[in-house]
């Protein structure tokens, strides 16, 4: 596991037994927090949204409402965390949540053969609750869920990941600098073989085997759109698109007791996705690379250089953070530039 | 002419193209990709139209949009020259606004104008999700003016009748046992169109 050859470039780590924990301050990188963890204590500070809610006047006429609702098409990932039913403990009423209220302001249509009263709107917790206490007060706005948060929170590094990140990060700049010699912007992308540490030697058998990298060729091709990022996730798809039967190397796939025949795999497209794998990049990705990334399901991003008027992960916006997109990765910057300020690119350079 | 008149005129042809657009997305419906279909306009003539084509290129990024811009880039007869700008005078019609990556992709290439059928709650680049066409500041590239409401109810139809049905290539395929087709549509407020 710990023989990264990391002599080739600016960024090394001291060597040590590579299941060691390094704690956050001692990485030779920052993480972007991706998710704010709200105070939401008290009443005053929970944020809420505004859903559409109806009420039962008959409690038996649940089961019936729960199972149209399925098929209404009022289903919403951004209710997943308040239970659909409340009984309330005050009146004990039985309410129905319906949807949450959009841009259209007209109530949605309900069944005509349940004699209901008109739906009105709610002001209702906008997230699960993160602590017993939080869970209480919000389940008083309406029932919540009580999720304690497991996602978004930042994964441990241990000695010999930050060995093998420094190694990506040697070939990123390596990389870089072979483009500059070509009259290229010296802007690289690399998508290493994931580290397998012993913990999960089980699933790095299931994952790529062998590396990408891509530079910058926007100006040899004439074509402003030739983006490190997107010429190396173009090498990855047209590597698969060539030959069936890699499909499945490129996901971390846990193995599965059904048999998969090839066909199915291919059918289920993951294998077009970057999942469960690390990008290093000399440049904050744009605005478009950093959403093409979004796109391929990456896990995380690392890159040595913001890009603050331009870049898509930090910079002029941060894409996994916006509300609605369907994926998050993890977002890392180098701290130090390594003596590479020859890499260095205008501000208003997309990368 | 009556001023609305040359505005009645000028939107039948916006409407034209966007039915071209639609083609292309019955095209990639049949092909069992998302349907999304475009045709680039340049001097009152199509020089390129496209569909997606994410799932036969194994490539999540090879949106409708991103492969008539390589198709133009690649023809040396719409692109004899290197320009910074090369789509400075043509218009994109695309069956849904385009999303965030897409969106950037038309404001490096310095597109002209951009309209589109339906909004893209997700992903949308033209203001749904974030506004990349325009109120995102760029320290370079010009914004662009982004239109919605062309052929909308058919764009948002083409979708519901490719997600009704299994999509056997997303990631992990939900079970669509309990869906039903709906075909009433209700407006967008502040859209610019109504049909």
């Amino acid at each position: 596991v710990d023989n990264q050859n990391q002599d080739s470039g600016p960024f090394s780590f001291p060597n040590g037994d590579p299941n060691d924990i390094i704690p956050d301050a001692d990485l030779p990188f920052t993480r972007l927090k991706l998710i704010e963890d709200p105070e939401e204590e008290t009443l005053e500070s929970v944020h809420t949204i505004k859903a559409w809610v109806v009420d039962l006047p008959d409690p038996k006429q649940t089961i019936a409402m729960l199972k149209w609702l399925r098929t209404s098409g009022l289903d919403d990932p951004s209710l997943a965390h308040l239970k659909r039913v409340r009984k309330s403990p005050v009146t004990s009423t039985t309410s129905l949540l319906l949807s949450r209220v959009t841009s259209l302001s007209e109530p949605p249509v309900l069944p005509a053969d349940v004699p209901l009263p008109a739906p009105y709107t709610l002001a209702v917790p906008k997230t699960a609750a993160l602590t017993l206490s939080s869970c209480k007060v919000k389940s008083t706005l309406w029932p919540t869920m009580y999720a304690p948060r497991r996602k978004g929170e930042l994964e441990e590094w241990e000695r010999g990941r930050v060995r093998w990140a420094c190694a990506a990060m040697n070939a990123v700049v390596a990389t870089a600098r072979e483009a500059a010699l070509k009259g290229e912007l010296p802007i690289a992308a690399h998508v290493p073989v994931p580290y397998a540490s012993s913990k999960d030697q089980a699933a790095a058998d299931h994952s790529l085997t062998r590396e990408f990298t891509a530079h910058d060729t926007r100006t040899s091709l004439a074509h402003p759109l030739k983006h490190a990022v997107i010429n190396v996730i173009r090498a990855v798809g047209d590597y698969r698109a060539a030959s069936p039967s890699r499909a499945s190397e490129l996901t971390n796939q846990p193995p599965t007791t059904e048999i998969q025949t090839e066909t199915d795999k291919t059918r289920n497209g993951t294998h077009y996705l970057l999942t469960s794998l690390t990008l290093f990049t000399t440049h904050e990705p744009c605005i478009m690379c950093s959403m093409a990334l979004l796109h391929s399901r990456v896990k995380e991003v690392v890159y040595l250089y913001a890009m603050e008027k331009t870049g898509g992960c930090g910079g002029v916006a941060c894409l996994p953070r916006l509300e609605g997109v369907n994926h998050r990765f993890g977002i890392a910057r180098w701290r130090s530039g390594g003596g590479c300020e020859d890499l260095r690119v205008a501000e208003d350079v997309d990368a | 002419m009556a001023a609305h008149d040359s505005e009645d005129i000028e939107a039948s042809v916006h409407l034209s193209w966007m039915r071209r657009a639609m083609q292309m997305a019955e095209e990639a419906l049949a092909a069992q990709e998302v349907p999304v279909g475009c045709v680039f306009v340049r001097g009152g003539r199509a020089i390129a139209e496209a569909r997606n084509r994410t799932n036969e290129l194994r490539n999540a990024t090879r949106h409708a949009e991103l492969e008539a811009i390589d198709y133009i880039l690649s023809n040396k007869d719409l692109t004899p020259e290197v320009t910074e700008y090369p789509l400075s005078d043509t218009t994109l019609y695309v069956t849904v606004e385009p999303c965030i990556m897409c969106s950037s992709a038309l404001r490096q290439m310095g597109i002209k104008e951009v309209f589109f059928g339906c909004e893209n709650d997700r992903f949308g680049g033209c203001g749904s999700v974030l506004g990349v066409n325009e109120s995102l500041p760029h320290p370079k590239h010009p914004a662009y003016k982004a239109t919605s409401g062309y052929c909308r109810e058919e764009a948002i139809l083409i979708l519901r009748r490719f997600y009704i049905t299994e999509n056997s290539n997303a990631p992990m395929p939900k079970s669509k046992t309990n869906r039903v087709l709906k075909t009433e549509i209700k407006p967008r407020k502040g859209s610019h169109l109504s049909s």
